[in-house]
């Protein structure tokens, strides 16, 4: 089993249209997606982001600082699961209910890195 | 089990008991904190009260995503909810923009959190869910545009699902909503019931949009699906807060109204047949009508104390009754339905209760007595292109034996019938008698 990085990444609010009644569906779908993953005891971990923040750097000696990327899609949130492969990552990646219903989301899945002998 | 990491206020159950959330919890929340926001904000600032309700529930959204759903959800949106009002309220320093009392308690919001929390208790939720349905029944605003409002505040509706339930655009209910809010702006409300003379003035006003919401949902000008359950769910829930509060001055109304509606709601799901196709009353199978929606309405009945004066939901109340009240149609009290009929055309002398009136006739007194009724409307305007009277005139015509005449009504109704299911309906009752009509 390994640690794998869930990235879901959105334009924007992509509930943001919805009524208070499918809003409460969605919820319940999320709700669902949740208890299965506590409940296979692979959620580690998860948490929203604020939609507001600062992206710095530092080139040629000076900062530089904005809330924004070049692109409109921010990182809303993120799982921390574990798998037993890419494979299975995908798949958990895949039945996170922010697909359904037409609304629009990409869900970056990365391996957290293992080094034998270290965190392994 | 792995508990990340979460605060008291977010605190997620064991798996074995994640909280299910009731029934459009949402929707019932957001006409809550819409009322609450709407006392805080002033009625003025309306679409700033839908605003932040909306925003509180995409917080919910957002957060129980990932944190799943907190052991008490109401109290986590009002927690959400009060926040960002305090937040608008401390960057406005111009406090004349809002109510008087939120500025009241909110006095000392330069130096401490000011304390909203009392208006949000069960009690003043209430009373707030009231003040807004007499606000959305203002007279400046129209009956149509009631109706819109208080679906979009009141009941959690967002405007494509009102836009559908009314077979409207969304561009229309949305002008409609823009105009009341404009309207209740000019008419400078305060957030408080009215009182004396104008109270009563105004619940007629309250119960007429409660019923004409009630009627969207029931009755079959909604494209080709006949039954809309939720308005009429809703329809019912309001006038519920109504009925509970002793405030209100005169409730028989209230009462007659509320029965009326829980009668007519207890024959829903038998009004359609397994194919989805209509039945009529006398083709309805009874043991699927709502006993408990019916002994609710029989509880509505038996509040009403010598009104002062009958008004057409009583009449209309007590007809319902009968029917429910009867294990078949044959066994149906029909002369008493019938003497109810001949106080509601005192009331109401509209074509359409006399209609309704000849069925009754028809059944005390039989189809030549009926006919003769429907000769004396049949030249009203609205009568003249209701689809109902010629169906109703066919079936006559048919227990007189006058097929040929049954025929030419029955197919002046198909034209006229503004769903595919009713033209069905009566193709159906049609074909039985004219073998030149194919099953189409």
């Amino acid at each position: 089993m390994q640690e794998y990085l869930l990235l879901i990444r959105t334009e924007g609010n992509p509930w943001e249209m919805l009524s208070p009644e499918q809003l409460q569906k969605h919820v319940e779908k999320a709700a669902d997606y949740i208890g299965r993953l506590v409940r296979e005891e692979k959620l580690k971990g998860a948490q929203p982001l604020d939609w507001e923040g600062k992206i710095i750097s530092n080139t040629a000696g000076t900062w530089k600082d904005g809330p924004y990327n070049e692109s409109k899609e921010v990182i809303a949130g993120y799982f921390l699961v574990l798998a037993k492969d890419i494979e299975e990552a995908t798949q958990l990646a895949r039945a996170n209910p922010i697909f359904e219903d037409g609304l629009k989301a990409r869900i970056e899945v990365r391996p957290v890195k293992t080094v034998e002998g270290i965190n392994r | 089990m792995s508990t990340f990491g979460r605060g008291n206020s977010d605190r997620l159950a064991e798996p074995s008991q994640i909280p299910a959330l009731i029934d459009h919890l949402f929707r019932v929340e957001s006409g809550k904190l819409v009322a609450v926001l709407t006392r805080i904000f002033g009625p003025h600032q309306l679409e700033l009260a839908e605003d932040v309700v909306q925003d509180t529930l995409l917080e919910a959204m957002q957060t129980w995503h990932y944190k799943g759903i907190p052991q008490n959800p109401g109290a986590w949106l009002y927690t959400v909810a009060k926040n960002k009002s305090l937040n608008i309220l401390r960057r406005d320093h111009y406090r004349k923009k809002f109510d008087a009392d939120a500025r009241h308690s909110a006095k000392t919001f330069s130096q401490e959190l000011p304390d909203l929390d009392h208006f949000f208790s069960a009690e003043e939720i209430k009373d707030d869910l009231l003040r807004m349905m007499f606000v959305c029944c203002h007279p400046a605003i129209s009956p149509d545009s009631q109706v819109s409002l208080i679906l979009k505040t009141l009941c959690g509706f967002s405007i494509p699902e009102i836009a559908h339930a009314f077979l409207s655009t969304e561009e229309n209910i949305h002008k409609r909503l823009v105009r009341a809010r404009k309207k209740i702006r000019e008419a400078n409300l305060r957030f408080e019931m009215p009182g004396g003379d104008v109270l009563q003035q105004r619940l007629d006003a309250v119960l007429q949009a409660i019923y004409l919401l009630f009627n969207e949902g029931y009755s079959a000008s909604s494209g080709d699906q006949l039954i809309r359950f939720e308005l009429c769910e809703e329809a019912i829930r309001l006038a519920e807060l109504l009925a509970g509060h002793p405030g209100i001055g005169n409730r028989s109304n209230v009462f007659a109204l509320e029965a009326l509606m829980l009668f007519n709601t207890s024959r829903f799901h038998a009004r359609l047949d397994s194919l989805g196709k209509i039945l009529s009353m006398a083709e309805q199978d009874r043991s699927l009508w709502n006993k408990s929606l019916i002994q609710k309405g029989i509880y509505y009945i038996s509040k009403i104390e010598n009104p002062e004066t009958i008004s057409v939901y009583h009449i209309l109340a007590a007809i319902s009754c009968h029917h429910c009240s009867s294990p078949d149609f044959a066994s149906t009290d029909w002369k008493s339905i019938l003497e109810l009929y001949n106080n509601l055309i005192l009331i109401d002398g509209s074509p359409v209760a006399r209609l309704n009136r000849a069925i009754a006739l028809s059944r005390v007194q039989g189809a030549p007595a009926a006919l003769e009724e429907l000769d004396k409307i049949k030249d009203d305007s609205f009568m003249a292109s209701y689809y109902l009277f010629f169906a109703t005139q066919a079936e006559l015509f048919l227990e007189t034996g006058q097929l040929e005449r049954a025929l030419g009504s029955y197919a002046r109704a198909i034209e006229l019938a503004p769903l595919r299911m009713e033209k069905e309906l009566l193709e159906k009752k049609m074909s039985r008698f004219d073998a030149s009509i194919s099953g189409t």
